[in-house]
């Protein structure tokens, strides 16, 4: 204890000392919020009845949140707080730019609608086992992961999300789901890990874990360090995370054996993240890496995309169709990373969020068209259009989106692609990504015309209800409708994620808000 | 005001949706008046557009990527707005008496406006992109109009080869657009269409030409594309009217004449559409004469009428052009027409196989005089539309453009293609209005509805009208529209019935005598012949389409997926392993890394032995996994203690206090686990039984893991070689005391500088432990781990031997001893727990380490005393303990907001206590406290989720013999 022999330190150096405005804690009140009303739900686990009532109503907070923190950001640049009122690069802080602030907004917003599916898809036994506090405690993870301006953070948040996420997986105990579950917790283990022996290795060659400060050290590293490795290995972390080729498997393994809700969640959100690090690190933190290793970044998108619409259309269950779909997205999203620059990047920030709608929503419709026609099997699933028009309309909406058609949500993102990758003279690239759209538009025109269109042999499906619970209806709806306005007017947000893209490549307004009076 | 062709339409095709099913004639007039107005609209607009004027509407949509909502109407598409909702309103018309009852006509009226407004956007377009949304969602309709029928296969297969064809034919023409724009700077129409020059001389012209042929091409399906079209033919006759007349099919032409001015003129484009078209030209025809459904006679002779308007819009002259201009107006109106004959005929009798009709003058005469002008017209017989048009074609034909045999060729294929006309509209009208009277109809025919064959009247008499007095009539309009193509360049033309003797007459004239003189020479055959032309029925454009796509689906797919796509677990983790030794290998390998010297000085034997011990422990921990548990369990344990003095070697004992602590859980956890496994597999494998494969796979995962492991550790090496770089953990020991009030650095790092890390860790934990808690909840063990363990039954039967004991007795009292003892160990383990607690901010301990030291007393407690009896005596509830630690933890974050400091700012100050003395009293004391609670509650959780499994499993282990004995 030498308290009393060391002189006074200048506290100004490493502490904040002046009160910090209460905007700032919109930066964390996202995770705050969703550990609190997670750990409320633990404390009241004799009181399933009023568990997704406070979820439901956990989750709209959460979007308000993320509006204001959204509004915020756009208003007045990027935003950080510092952890403990140590100052970065020691304390850990919480730096959202707008890149950060839209993708947790569409988490929310897919949390929400999952969490409005759920009351029509999660029984009792599903609440007694907890499927609302470990949905709490995945948000808190994935909107920490979208928030942190750490990297050592960003691990914590994955693992908080990789592990809530297992708990959902194994939601029910069937044998199938533990076998997905397995897989899935084995492969992304090995993935975190990986993650986190990068991370070390960054450490050792920056001495730093603060984003902010690692941009600005990044290019006089560059012939020191071995930062290709560096890089190679996050890309490969975070492409396992995203299910890129040749590390996809774990998805189409896993993705079509928990609830419905469940596999709706993971494909809005999971997957998205892995994109959301990947954009992050490899385009702010290690830009001049990213642009050597472009070109296999670009092979594998192609073949990400390739396989995932190959693999969908080999399929007859509409979930694992839906799996692969998910795939073919990533690749899509990883061809924009490829081909950089605001274009590239803006495309892959805009398809990310619109597959994170559609992609849910489409889920969504799997568990409505199994509760209509009794399976989720093609060869036994028919006749929806007749049993409920709407619906099918909706569905049909959501093919066309996931296709990349007009007037829906996918067909921007993918122009915003294929322009850029004309520009940079990818020839192949742009040809990938329309290949992909052909073939998506194949898969879902099949399913749409057996599952929707074609009759019901007589008798068959007499048994399964034909109404859909408004609970289930509501999200689909709500979410197809966005995937449509999105298509219609994009303007706003287009306009959005221009800036957060050049944000994202130019982060001079993310590091003045890290350290707002230059280097330390 | 341009904007009433979009916004009309799409708008009344939002209310027609909610009209009731049943109110057929209510939707029909709405409709219809929807047409109407846009028709009337138009035609109140010509005055703006004559003489090469130009109607602009423009709305900032998306100026980030060049994109207006640019409408823009020049005579051209002025003509073509005309075109399509005039025929609008006529189908409507018509629709109102063809739908049956039965079809939910208003859903068939909502799409068939969104159609119309989809072809009115791509007409009005005037940017590039804004073409190509509206492009699609013609694709889009036109798949939901043919699939109307959608109880109907051939209706679904249509709809969906349509849709893939034209969709797919549109995204190929976006990316054209979209070079073509970036040729010329702008998607803007106005800017590319004087930006010819620029872009012919462009070096991306081959790449936008084909591109923007693929779109064209498949639209208005020409060879090789032609396929959808036939099979669209099972959609609703008002569709298949509308489709091939003055909609989507035109599209495909209507682009080609649209960009003529920028594109036309050069070898290429005359090479690429005239093939295309001439092909068209002629296949089309001979196919037609084979058809024996009278919807797909049409469906071909549009093909062929299509790749004729094709072949003018290649030759690159501009008289061709206007030539063109006026074909596509002319086939409009007679196919339109003949397309809502073929509909009554259908209606009426109830069937369209030509074979089976015949004689139907008798019945309808009137139907018959409207199809006979009409397919006259089609056929080119002088004094109908349909003649002028061809004449000036077959003029054109003759004409010189480019000296090749392309060009040499196409008189003759114009005049024979001209001749199959004849032949086909003679077929149409011959087989089914003459000859013998039909019999067995499923309908008896007669006379359509008065208001059904109104709109085919009006046609017809356009027609005759036109094919008269051309001049006069269309004259002016097809000028306005020639010039907003042609521009300057618009050539003199006359439209005449007649120009004199000329070769273009007498190729009219071999073609009518040819086609006449053909038709009776295969009439008999045609009787009764199958469907489609010989040879080429073989090879049907539909069989290769969906060839190809069970080839991509089922054959590649599956392949593809069965190759990449291993449904196990151990191939996916090997790969996985082996992709991340590449992806560090790699980079390393290309940049010609320098390995650091390896440098090895002052080794010290004892700790090279410590470690030589966990490596073996942990090779052995993998060897003995799956053949004994317990063993590998205890050499994971001797990993874990290897790990921990190492730790205290290096200094850092707070690290090694905690390391010990979750070491001595975790393996206790996991032993009381171990029970529930299923019976363990027995090494009976001898090493010589060994295939050579297993060895081999055995040895590369081997030589993997290594590879692994040792690559892992030489990175690592390299970094730490490198000269350190200024790194934040200086500071951290520098301000550990004097800011973060401590002087454990590294319980400092966890609760102060990295207290939120820690928050998120211990967050981890709490879900750990619910889902082992959930998963426990739901966990039926296997059958045969369910009986009681060995030692029991043998404790059992001793009881059980002896008349003075119960049984159980034994079971209660083996252990007694240490039993008491660990049971006396409660009191003294929570007393070193608070210890740990309270000093953790200063010295080795803290909430984590007191937490787990807390849970180890649990453990022995259930340990020594059995679940009934702890929890007889104890309140045990770790849920509630994990909520409140994780609650106080966030608590103390967010209450730095009253003091105005960030999320989990400490407050250090000492504080007082009697007995305990002066001890540190940080705001990080309650977020260790909250770390305390958690860390308990997850411990103990998951310790109640395994205890109580001895509980249920003896239930469920009764409940078998019970039901086992039921049974038998």
């Amino acid at each position: 204890m030498a308290a009393s022999t060391s002189p006074p330190a200048d506290l100004s150096a490493a502490l904040v000392l002046d009160p910090v405005a209460s905007a700032e804690w919109l930066v964390i009140l996202p995770v705050a919020w969703c550990l609190a009303i997670g750990a409320l739900l633990v404390m009241l686990r004799r009181k399933i009845d009023w568990h997704p009532y406070i979820a439901v109503l956990g989750l709209a907070g959460l979007v308000l949140i993320d509006v204001f923190l959204l509004r915020h950001v756009l208003a007045s640049g990027p935003l950080t707080m510092v952890m403990g009122r140590w100052l970065p690069p020691f304390g850990i802080a919480f730096t959202v730019d707008l890149s950060g602030a839209l993708f947790a907004l569409a988490a929310s917003v897919v949390a929400l609608a999952g969490g409005i599916y759920s009351l029509a898809d999660i029984n009792d036994s599903g609440r007694r086992y907890g499927f609302y506090p470990f949905l709490m405690l995945l948000m808190a993870g994935v909107s920490g992961a979208f928030l942190t301006g750490d990297i050592f953070n960003l691990y914590v948040w994955f693992e908080v999300l990789l592990i809530s996420s297992f708990g959902l997986i194994v939601l029910g105990s069937e044998r199938e789901q533990i076998d997905g579950a397995v897989k899935y917790g084995f492969l992304n283990l090995i993935a975190t890990t990986l993650f986190l022996i990068t991370t070390g290795y960054l450490y050792a060659s920056f001495g730093t874990l603060n984003m902010a400060d690692i941009a600005r050290k990044a290019e006089g590293l560059a012939g020191t360090a071995p930062l290709m490795t560096l890089t190679a290995l996050f890309v490969l972390a975070f492409g396992m995370k995203a299910a890129a080729f040749p590390v996809n498997f774990w998805l189409p393994a896993s993705y079509h054996t928990p609830r419905v809700v469940v596999s709706a969640l993971f494909a809005g959100l999971l997957t998205k993240v892995g994109i959301y690090a990947l954009i992050r690190v490899t385009v702010m933190l290690l830009p001049l890496q990213r642009e050597e290793l472009s070109f296999v970044i670009a092979l594998v998108a192609a073949l990400t995309m390739l396989v995932g619409a190959f693999g969908a259309l080999a399929q007859s269950d509409f979930r694992r169709m839906l799996g692969y779909l998910v795939v073919a997205g990533i690749g899509s999203i990883l061809a924009g990373i490829a081909v950089g620059g605001p274009g590239g990047i803006g495309g892959a920030i805009f398809y990310a969020l619109h597959s994170m709608l559609v992609m849910t929503a489409l889920y969504f419709a799997s568990g409505i068209a199994a509760r209509l026609g009794g399976s989720f099997s093609l060869s036994s699933l028919a006749g929806l259009y007749r049993r409920h028009a709407g619906f099918a309309a909706l569905t049909l909406m959501l093919a066309f989106a996931v296709s990349g058609l007009p007037p829906f949500s996918g067909f921007w993102p993918k122009v915003m692609l294929v322009k850029a990758a004309l520009d940079i003279g990818a020839w192949w690239l742009a040809g990938a990504l329309l290949l992909t759209g052909f073939l998506t538009t194949v898969v879902t025109g099949r399913f749409f015309l057996l599952a929707y269109w074609r009759d019901a042999g007589a008798g068959e499906g007499a048994t399964a209800s034909a109404t859909i619970s408004p609970a289930a209806l509501l999200p689909l709806t709500a979410l197809t409708v966005l995937a449509l306005a999105i298509g219609l007017y994009p303007e706003p947000l287009l306009a959005t994620i221009q800036t957060a893209a050049t944000g994202l490549a130019e982060p001079s307004a993310y590091l003045n808000s890290v350290f707002p009076g230059g280097a330390p | 005001m341009l904007s009433v062709f979009i916004l009309a339409p799409f708008a009344g095709s939002l209310l027609a949706i909610f009209f009731p099913p049943d109110q057929r004639g209510a939707t029909a007039w709405f409709a219809g008046a929807i047409a109407l107005l846009c028709f009337l609209v138009a035609a109140g607009l010509y005055p703006f557009v004559t003489s090469g004027g130009v109607l602009r509407y423009d709305l900032a949509w998306l100026p980030e990527l060049g994109l207006n909502f640019t409408l823009r109407m020049d005579g051209f598409a002025w003509l073509f707005t005309v075109l399509v909702t005039a025929i609008g309103v006529l189908v409507v018309l018509y629709a109102r008496y063809y739908m049956a009852a039965e079809d939910p006509v208003p859903r068939f009226l909502a799409l068939f406006l969104a159609f119309m407004g989809s072809m009115l956007g791509v007409v009005l377009s005037g940017n590039l992109i804004l073409l190509a949304v509206f492009w699609e969602l013609t694709s889009i309709v036109s798949f939901l109009l043919i699939g109307y029928w959608h109880h109907n296969a051939h209706a679904r297969d249509g709809a969906r080869m349509a849709l893939t064809m034209t969709g797919t034919g549109g995204l190929c023409m976006l990316v054209g657009l979209l070079l073509m724009g970036r040729i010329v700077g702008s998607y803007d129409l106005d800017v590319v269409l004087t930006s010819g020059d620029l872009i012919r001389n462009s070096p991306l012209y081959m790449p936008v030409l084909i591109l923007i042929l693929l779109g064209a091409l498949t639209k208005s399906a020409q060879f090789p594309f032609h396929f959808w079209l036939p099979h669209a033919m099972s959609a609703p006759t008002p569709v298949s009217a509308y489709l091939h007349s003055a909609t989507m099919v035109k599209a495909g032409v209507f682009l080609l004449a649209r960009l003529w001015p920028v594109m036309a003129g050069t070898e290429a484009w005359f090479w690429t559409v005239g093939l295309a078209g001439l092909s068209t030209l002629l296949l089309g025809a001979y196919f037609a004469i084979f058809q024996q459904d009278l919807k797909g006679l049409l469906a071909y002779s549009t093909i062929s009428h299509l790749g004729l308007i094709t072949v003018l819009l290649s030759l690159g002259s501009p008289l061709a052009a206007v030539a063109a201009v006026f074909h596509i107006v002319n086939h409009a109106t007679f196919k339109a027409s003949l397309f809502m004959a073929a509909g009554i005929i259908d209606h009426e009798t109830g069937t369209r196989d030509m074979r089976k009709l015949g004689g139907l003058i008798r019945y309808m005469p009137g139907t018959a005089v409207l199809a006979m002008v009409a397919s006259a017209a089609m056929a080119g017989v002088p004094l109908l539309n349909g003649f002028i048009s061809k004449e000036m074609f077959f003029a054109e034909a003759i004409e010189t453009h480019q000296a090749n045999i392309l060009d040499t060729m196409t008189p003759y294929g114009a005049t024979l293609a001209g001749m199959f006309a004849v032949t086909y509209s003679l077929r149409f009208i011959h087989s089914v209005f003459y000859g013998k009277a039909p019999e067995d109809l499923p309908k008896v025919p007669h006379e359509p509805p008065r208001w059904m064959r109104a709109p085919i009247e009006f046609l017809v008499l356009a027609c005759l009208v036109v094919g008269i007095i051309p001049a006069i009539t269309i004259g002016p309009f097809l000028h306005t529209a020639v010039v907003a193509i042609l521009g300057a360049s618009t050539p003199q033309y006359s439209l005449a019935v007649w120009h004199g003797w000329n070769l273009p007459l007498i190729m009219s004239f071999v073609a009518l005598a040819g086609g006449v003189g053909l038709y009776f020479l295969m009439r008999n055959y045609l009787a009764t012949s199958i469907e489609g032309p010989p040879i080429f029925r073989l090879l049907h454009g539909q069989r290769i389409f969906e060839r190809v796509l069970v080839t991509l689906s089922w054959k590649w797919a599956r392949s593809l997926e069965q190759r990449l796509g291993t449904r196990r677990l151990q191939p996916q983790m090997r790969f996985l392993v082996f992709i991340a030794i590449a992806a560090a290998a790699l980079p390393l390998l290309l940049s010609h890394y320098e390995m650091p010297p390896l440098l090895v000085r002052s080794i010290d034997p004892a700790f090279a032995l410590l470690w030589a011990v966990g490596i073996a422990c942990a090779i052995g921990a993998a060897l003995l996994a799956k053949f004994h548990r317990l063993a590998a369990l205890v050499l994971l344990g001797g990993a874990g203690l290897t790990t921990c003095l190492t730790f205290v070697w290096l200094s850092a004992p707070d690290l090694a206090v905690t390391q010990l602590l979750v070491e001595i859980v975790t393996t206790v956890l996991i032993l009381l686990g171990l029970r529930w496994l299923p019976k363990r597999i027995e090494d009976t494998q001898e090493s010589e039984l060994l295939s050579l494969q297993v060895r081999f796979r055995r040895l590369r995962d081997f030589l993997l893991a290594i590879t692994a492991g040792g690559g892992v550790a030489l990175i690592a090496y390299t970094m730490m070689t490198r000269p350190l770089p200024e790194t934040i953990a200086s500071y951290f020991l520098e301000r550990a005391y004097k800011e973060g009030g401590g002087t454990n650095v590294v319980n400092v790092i966890l609760v102060d500088f990295r207290g939120f890390d820690t928050l998120g860790e211990i967050g981890v934990l709490a879900i750990v432990a619910l889902t082992v808690f959930a998963l426990l909840l739901r966990f039926r063990p296997q059958a045969d781990s369910l009986e009681a363990p060995e030692q029991q039954r043998v404790q059992n039967a001793f009881d059980d031997d002896h008349p003075d004991r119960n049984e159980g007795d034994s079971v209660a009292e083996y252990l007694f001893v240490p039993s008491v003892i660990m049971r006396w160990m409660f009191p003294v383990i929570g007393m070193l727990a608070a210890y740990l607690f309270l000093r953790g901010h200063d010295l080795p301990g803290g909430g984590f380490a007191a937490g787990i030291a807390m849970s180890i007393g649990f453990i022995l407690q259930y340990m020594s005393g059995g679940t009934r009896w702890v929890e007889e005596r104890l309140r045990i509830h770790p849920l509630r303990w994990m909520s409140i630690g994780l609650l106080v933890a966030a608590a103390t974050g967010i209450g730095s907001w009253l003091f105005g400091y960030p999320f989990l700012t400490s407050h250090a100050q000492y504080a007082t206590l009697p007995i305990v003395g002066k001890f540190p009293l940080a705001s990080a004391l309650f977020f260790d406290l909250g770390v305390f609670s958690l860390v308990l509650g997850a411990t103990v959780l998951i310790l109640i989720a395994l205890a109580h499994q001895s509980i249920r499993a003896p239930r469920a282990h009764a409940r078998a013999m019970r039901s086992g004995k039921e049974a038998s």
